[in-house]
């Protein structure tokens, strides 16, 4: 019986009811009701492609209900771009809109992370535009908040007050470790994808599989089958047929969290560069910028260039791009956002880095006006540049 | 890099970011140490050229104009200071620019001969850390362990002094205004339009960079007083009225200082480098949540001219004698 075409004076008997029936169901089911669930609907804002492991977040850690977003459109980012300054940095304009999206569809709770940029400022004032923007009915659940002290600590309080005071902590804790797993497989199986998809005999073969595999990640709610599920994809992924030369032209894209990765954000660069038929590596991701990430050990492998860690992505950005250039590579991609200061004080050494190994860079800033012909056109210039460079070298 | 500084004899301190908040520190410092300090020269149009010139399209004014400072420097001192401030502490953080400049700037000056001199600070919140890497710089400069602590005390308590200098002064003008308004109330005349200027320190107190701007204000008889000036503990305490995640010290201080001066004041400039990435979003919370007190909003860049600058600041200050003579209610 549906509670709301009930006449407004039986409603509460109707939920009544209701309940009592959802009783009688689970005592003869086998199932107990968990009283510990929250029935509230939590949202992230649209990150590359980690939509499983926030679901995964949201329905195993926090034990409440995850709200997943359909694909961003014109207006998400219309809505984003007008309600921000015009120079804060892009992500910023693309988050607000996905949280306009998020609330519009229901959410009771959007996530916002932290960071040692601007990031780490985000979620207050999002929070506030949005208030500003007439919405009033929702919570954010902000990592930036109570970080005078531990961050763990601020986090489980955070995660308590704003979503569900009923999360039983030590077990949740313990499933962040099948959440940082799936991140990895997430990662290790885009690598496969992002050297491999460019020489697909069959079109939309890899893009198939991709998808495939995003569905029974989201089903996955433990470690074995988030173990399954990559076993399985990557027997198919290794069972599409390729057609891929023994020297093909390899690209490394670095540059910052959101932008390098997030095909939204840099206009299907992945996709882009694939169709031109190259091979493509990206050391930035979840898994090596936290799950793995030792920035100190990292850093060293870069000494000759940098003495300090110089922003939340840079260190990642400069020892990725020395290790294609010295693995011999054909060239690398930089993307950013505008306006992203980590990012902008690493071109100064990734053009050392070029200098010293011989190996263009291409430097790509998106804001939220960036016209995907104009990035057509530059990449289609930098595939033939170095398609040349690659056929005088082989000819020596 | 220990041997290539051991006994250097002059060291460059580029005259732009955080050298306005620890100007006195580094030169005494470094002075205390028996080194000669060499400081480039005032910005002007060439240097900022140069800067802009050396370092990447994108970077925003002040990194362009620190960039220039250190080509004013570069092959004519023994070595350059270019400490790295970073952001450990999540509400003492700096914008990143502070961590990356040394790498930054030893990356663009690869090809000079002079080598960058370096600490690394992580925790403002930390004074153990800072005392700790001030005297292992004194050390890798070839000093003693004790010369090198004694020259941070001293440093450090010349710049407390000139600190307190400072804010004494904000209260000594704050008294006068109040004395000015109440003589000028008696005598049922206008009063002074105090303006806070609220600014990164590197901007106002940069001649070339806020000049035109002070300028302007000086000609309408503004009464200016600077949020840099006000107690930074204090300031810093306050902005959590206002903020609870706002990670970077210098805006929080410049934030706490409009919150503090609120009442004695009767306009608000903000000046912003473009494209300064505190200010995108910390001017952008003052613009939404300071209210009852008009704000001036400013940015100025490599380009800019400064017709376009004082035609802005006289019709403020025009809304403000207005608005003092009552508005359009009591007009």
């Amino acid at each position: 019986m549906d509670r709301v075409d009930a006449p407004e004076s039986l409603r509460s008997q109707v939920t009544v009811t209701q309940e009592r029936s959802l009783r009688a169901l689970f005592s003869s089911g086998k199932k107990k009701p968990d009283k510990r669930h929250k029935h509230i609907r939590v949202a992230f804002f649209r990150y590359c492609y980690y939509d499983p492991a926030f679901k995964f977040f949201v329905e195993q850690v926090l034990n409440a209900e995850y709200l997943p977003l359909p694909p961003a459109t014109r207006r998400t980012d219309e809505i984003g771009t007008q309600n921000s300054t015009d120079y804060v940095c892009t992500p910023f304009k693309h988050i607000l809109g996905d949280f306009a999206d998020a609330l519009e569809a229901g959410a009771n709770v959007i996530v916002q992370f932290g960071g040692p940029c601007r990031l780490g400022y985000y979620g207050e004032l999002q929070e506030s535009i949005l208030h500003d923007m007439g919405y009033d009915d929702f919570r954010m659940l902000n990592f930036s908040r109570g970080l005078e002290g531990s961050a763990a600590v601020a986090w489980t309080k955070e995660c308590l007050k704003q979503v569900n005071p009923d999360i039983n902590v030590p077990k949740a804790a313990l499933r962040l470790i099948p959440l940082a797993n799936m991140t990895t497989k997430l990662d290790a199986a885009m690598d496969f994808y992002l050297a491999n998809a460019g020489f697909e005999v069959e079109p939309g073969s890899f893009d198939r599989a991709w998808e495939a595999f995003m569905d029974d990640m989201r089903t996955a709610t433990d470690d074995k089958a988030v173990n399954e599920v990559y076993a399985r994809t990557m027997d198919r992924f290794r069972s599409l047929p390729l057609n891929k030369p023994a020297d093909p032209i390899r690209i490394g894209i670095v540059g910052e969290m959101f932008t390098a990765i997030d095909a939204r954000a840099n206009l299907g660069l992945d996709h882009k560069l694939l169709a031109m038929g190259v091979e493509l590596h990206r050391m930035m991701n979840l898994t090596n910028r936290f799950v793995r990430y030792n920035e100190g050990n990292l850093r060293l492998s870069a000494s000759e260039y940098i003495r300090y860690d110089m922003g939340p992505t840079s260190t990642l950005t400069i020892v990725a791009a020395k290790r294609y250039a010295e693995e011999g590579f054909d060239g690398i991609v930089h993307a950013k956002s505008a306006g992203c200061t980590p990012e902008i004080d690493c071109e100064p050494v990734l053009q050392r880095i070029a200098q010293d190994h011989s190996i263009p860079i291409l430097y790509l800033t998106y804001d939220a006006q960036t016209s995907d012909t104009g990035l057509d056109t530059r990449l289609e210039a930098f595939y033939d540049m170095l398609a040349m460079k690659k056929q005088k070298g082989s000819r020596l | 890099m220990r041997s290539e500084v051991m006994n250097i004899e002059t060291i460059g301190i580029p005259q732009a970011l955080l050298t306005y908040r620890f100007h006195l520190m580094w030169k005494t410092f470094f002075n205390e140490l028996g080194l000669t300090v060499i400081e480039s020269r005032p910005t002007d149009s060439a240097l900022l050229a140069r800067g802009d010139s050396l370092s990447s399209d994108e970077s925003c004014l002040a990194s362009k104009v620190f960039i220039g400072h250190v080509d004013d420097l570069i092959d004519r001192v023994d070595a350059i200071f270019v400490p790295s401030y970073a952001s450990v502490s999540a509400r003492q953080g700096f914008c990143t620019k502070y961590q990356a400049l040394p790498d930054m700037t030893a990356n663009i000056f690869r090809d000079s001969h002079t080598p960058i001199v370096s600490l690394l600070i992580q925790d403002m919140s930390n004074a153990k850390e800072a005392q700790s890497a001030y005297i292992q710089l004194g050390e890798q400069l070839g000093r003693d362990k004790h010369k090198a602590k004694h020259a941070y005390k001293t440093a450090l308590k010349a710049q407390r002094a000139a600190d307190a200098q400072a804010v004494k002064a904000q209260e000594l003008q704050l008294k006068k205004v109040s004395r000015l308004r109440q003589s000028a109330q008696e005598a049922s005349a206008a009063g002074p339009l105090v303006i806070l200027v609220v600014a990164h320190p590197y901007i106002s107190h940069d001649a070339y960079l806020a000049g035109p701007v002070l300028e302007a204000l000086m000609e309408t008889d503004a009464y200016i007083l600077f949020a840099d000036e006000t107690d930074k503990k204090k300031a810093f305490k306050e902005s959590f009225r206002f903020t609870e995640t706002m990670p970077w010290l210098i805006s929080r201080e410049l934030i706490g200082s409009i919150l503090m001066l609120q009442d004695q004041i009767d306009g608000i400039v903000l000046i912003s480098a473009f494209p300064c990435g505190p200010d995108s979003m910390t001017n952008d919370a003052i613009m939404r949540y300071i209210h009852g007190t008009p704000i001036l909003n400013l940015m100025i860049d490599a380009q800019s001219g400064t017709a376009g600058i004082q035609t802005r600041v006289e019709s403020f200050m025009d809304i403000l004698r207005f608005q003092q003579k009552g508005g359009y209610l009591h007009g």
